[in-house]
């Protein structure tokens, strides 16, 4: 262990408690109060995963994940404190790996970290996979387009990896959910539809007709070779 | 509904032009016959009087006339146009025409016999004939004359007919007139019918124009008057209830943020509990169980709020409703206690809130009745049945309608795990998928709950939007 992490939060009680709670679990944590403070620090130091707080002053949680993306793929998790679509989408959509509702236990965020975590260890398979125009390596976690490289998340990488491994077979969200996030059951949906998007985005020619990774209505996505 | 069966929309209208109709046609016709029989009767008195004159001086000519020249006199009137029968006693009688030579009645015989004029009218060959006899003097003979009476006779029918016509006429006139009016009387009534409907609808800005200063005009001011208080009434209603909202999701909101920490708070000291002394062990057993007591609270009460601002998405999936049973059940550890029975039943609904509700209504069986659950799934139609039953106690009858109102519990002494929210919750939830939860209690077989959903998608109109963006 010995992950550096660093949590955005401006609370104080659920700062301090989380650190307490965290560091027992074994991680090494630096804190933030605000979006500003938070932004600043990412920046300056390598962290493993980012804790963001949706609800932040001087700068709110989204807006501190979508500049973190800029210059940075480390995993990231939000703490929603609602749980409204809106919020959940938002988050997915600024470029957020996970999110984890509040109020939470600390087992659930350490749960959620250990997942994350687990999709930026190399995996076991490492030969190079060959998608149309993408050149996937595993093992250097480098996708690679038409020769150029792609940047992607490490849910991104992973959800990727795991569609190319068997191209032509149809996954289920529920599948995908178990797969790269480690949901169990009745994971949300939004998580793979909004990582699809993402990385769409990335590899397709043109992501709004997908030509690699195709949506199969009410059953999940395939992702075809040629 | 009762007051529909009542309620003859133009029964009234009906009524009004029947009796328009009835008061013509009965005056009229009155009218129309009075004047008739009075001038049938004048027409065929002042027949009978001409007549007489003219009878009376033939009856002269014929004075002491012999049976031998009765055949030459009676001839005489055939030129006339006028026919004329000589009825001598004992003999036969002679006729002017032998094709009009009728049996003379005995009672106009009669009156003759006395030394009167008398008449009758009766038919000849189809013919109608006035007949007047008197007796011939220094003669045993008697004289009939017989005056056709075809064109008298054509005159009053053509009397009748037109009279008749005439009263039809009026008939069908006073029909239309009193359809109109009571068209034009009744229309204010269709109207402000017509207005409260779309008030009951909803509609409450619905108002009747202001008519002419009559009843009506009276009428339409004071419904326009009731409208107004009764719009006022409800907006101010409905402004108290959207505050009450408000406050009750507020009050939920608020409490989150001490309670996110309250909650990762607990969760630390529970890991820890192997460390903590004894003495304060069990205070901090209690306090992390209160601590999950509130959170369900908070948790609920941030639903219901949703729920009432009807701002929940649903996401529309084919779901398997015997699975999610399955798998919410050993989430939640319930496997010795719950049977679940039934096919593998497919519809499409939102996952979540299908387990929220088996959820809640499952865990409120277990939690109430203290015994085993059984779960049945079925399909009746295109709805899907899940019916959850407990060998429980069952609710006393007082208590059956307000088992799914807020915060209601049954026994007010009794403090149970439950926040007073789940049924609430479920009830809410199975509506906003379309469907509804009914329950029957009975205090031996305990009580069931039986949630009905429709199988198949909503109109494609329901899907929030949100659930698609993704995609």
């Amino acid at each position: 262990m010995d992950e550096r992490l660093l949590l955005v939060e401006d609370d104080a009680s659920i700062r301090e408690i989380v650190s307490i709670g965290l560091s027992a679990a074994g991680f090494r944590l630096i804190t933030a109060e605000d979006g500003r403070d938070g932004l600043a620090k990412a920046r300056a130091g390598s962290f493993d995963v980012v804790i963001l707080d949706v609800m932040l002053p001087s700068m709110d949680g989204f807006e501190v994940c979508r500049e973190i993306r800029k210059f940075s793929r480390v995993p990231v998790v939000m703490l929603t404190a609602r749980a409204d679509l809106v919020d959940v989408v938002v988050g997915l959509e600024s470029g957020a790996d996970d999110y984890v509702k509040k109020p939470f236990e600390l087992p659930e965020l350490v749960a959620r970290l250990r997942a994350v975590l687990r999709r930026t260890f190399a995996p076991a398979q490492a030969a190079l996979i060959l998608a149309s125009a993408l050149e996937i390596d595993p093992a250097g976690f480098t996708v690679r387009k038409n020769g150029e490289e792609v940047t992607l998340t490490a849910t991104e990488f992973r959800l990727l990896l795991e569609l190319a491994r068997r191209p032509g077979q149809v996954f289920t969200r529920e599948l995908l959910l178990q797969r790269v996030w480690d949901y169990e059951y009745l994971g949300d949906s939004h998580l793979v539809d909004v990582a699809i998007g993402r990385l769409r985005a990335k590899v397709e020619d043109d992501p709004s007709h997908p030509a690699l990774i195709k949506t199969i209505r009410g059953v999940g996505y395939r992702l075809d070779r040629t | 509904m009762a007051r529909r069966s009542w309620v003859r929309p133009g029964g009234l209208r009906r009524r009004l032009v029947v009796a328009f109709v009835l008061v013509a046609a009965i005056s009229g016709g009155a009218l129309a016959i009075a004047s008739f029989l009075l001038v049938r009767q004048a027409r065929l008195q002042g027949s009978v009087n001409a007549r007489a004159v003219e009878a009376r001086q033939d009856l002269r000519l014929a004075v002491a006339i012999t049976h031998r020249e009765a055949t030459e006199f009676v001839r005489a009137y055939e030129r006339t146009g006028t026919h004329a029968v000589l009825a001598f006693p004992g003999r036969t009688s002679v006729p002017s025409n032998p094709q009009v030579n009728p049996a003379i009645p005995d009672t106009l015989r009669s009156i003759v016999r006395q030394g009167k004029l008398g008449y009758e009218r009766f038919e000849v060959s189809g013919k109608p004939y006035l007949v007047l006899g008197g007796e011939v003097r220094s003669s045993a003979a008697q004289l009939y004359l017989l005056f056709d009476e075809s064109s008298l006779q054509g005159n009053l029918i053509q009397l009748r007919n037109t009279l008749a016509i005439a009263w039809l006429a009026v008939a069908l006139l006073a029909a239309l007139i009193g359809n109109a009016l009571a068209r034009r009387t009744l229309e204010p009534v269709a109207r402000a019918s017509e207005a409260a409907r779309l008030m009951a609808q909803g509609r409450l800005e619905t108002r009747l124009p202001a008519g002419p200063p009559d009843e009506f005009g009276a009428w339409a001011a004071a419904f326009n008057q009731m409208a107004d208080a009764l719009q006022v009434k409800i907006a101010e209603l409905v402004a108290a209830q959207d505050r009450e909202r408000r406050f009750t999701a507020n009050v939920a909101h608020e409490l989150r943020t001490p309670l996110a920490a309250l909650v990762a708070e607990a969760s630390v000291l529970s890991e820890q509990e192997s460390q903590i002394p004894a003495p304060a062990r069990r205070p901090v057993e209690l306090l992390i169980a209160d601590v999950r007591r509130l959170r369900t609270l908070v948790d609920e009460l941030m639903e219901i709020s949703r729920l009432d601002a009807r701002s929940e998405p649903v996401h529309w999936h084919e779901v398997n409703v015997a699975s999610i049973a399955a798998a919410l059940i050993s989430a939640r550890g319930w496997q010795d206690r719950v049977a679940v029975s039934g096919g593998a039943l497919t519809l499409s609904t939102d996952a979540r809130r299908l387990e929220r509700i088996l959820a809640n209504l499952i865990g409120n069986a277990i939690e109430h009745s203290g015994r085993d659950v059984a779960v049945r799934t079925g399909a009746e139609g295109d709805t899907c049945r899940v019916e959850v039953a407990d060998g429980g106690p069952g609710i006393p009858a007082e208590h059956l309608p307000h088992v799914f109102e807020r915060f209601y519990k049954a026994d007010s002494a009794r403090t149970s795990a439950g926040s007073g929210l789940g049924l609430a919750i479920a009830l809410e939830n199975a509506r906003l998928l379309g469907g509804t939860i009914t329950m029957t209690s009975d205090v031996r077989r305990g009580s069931v709950f039986r949630l009905s959903l429709p199988l198949g998608p909503p109109p494609s109109g329901d899907h929030p939007p949100a659930s698609q963006a993704a995609l």
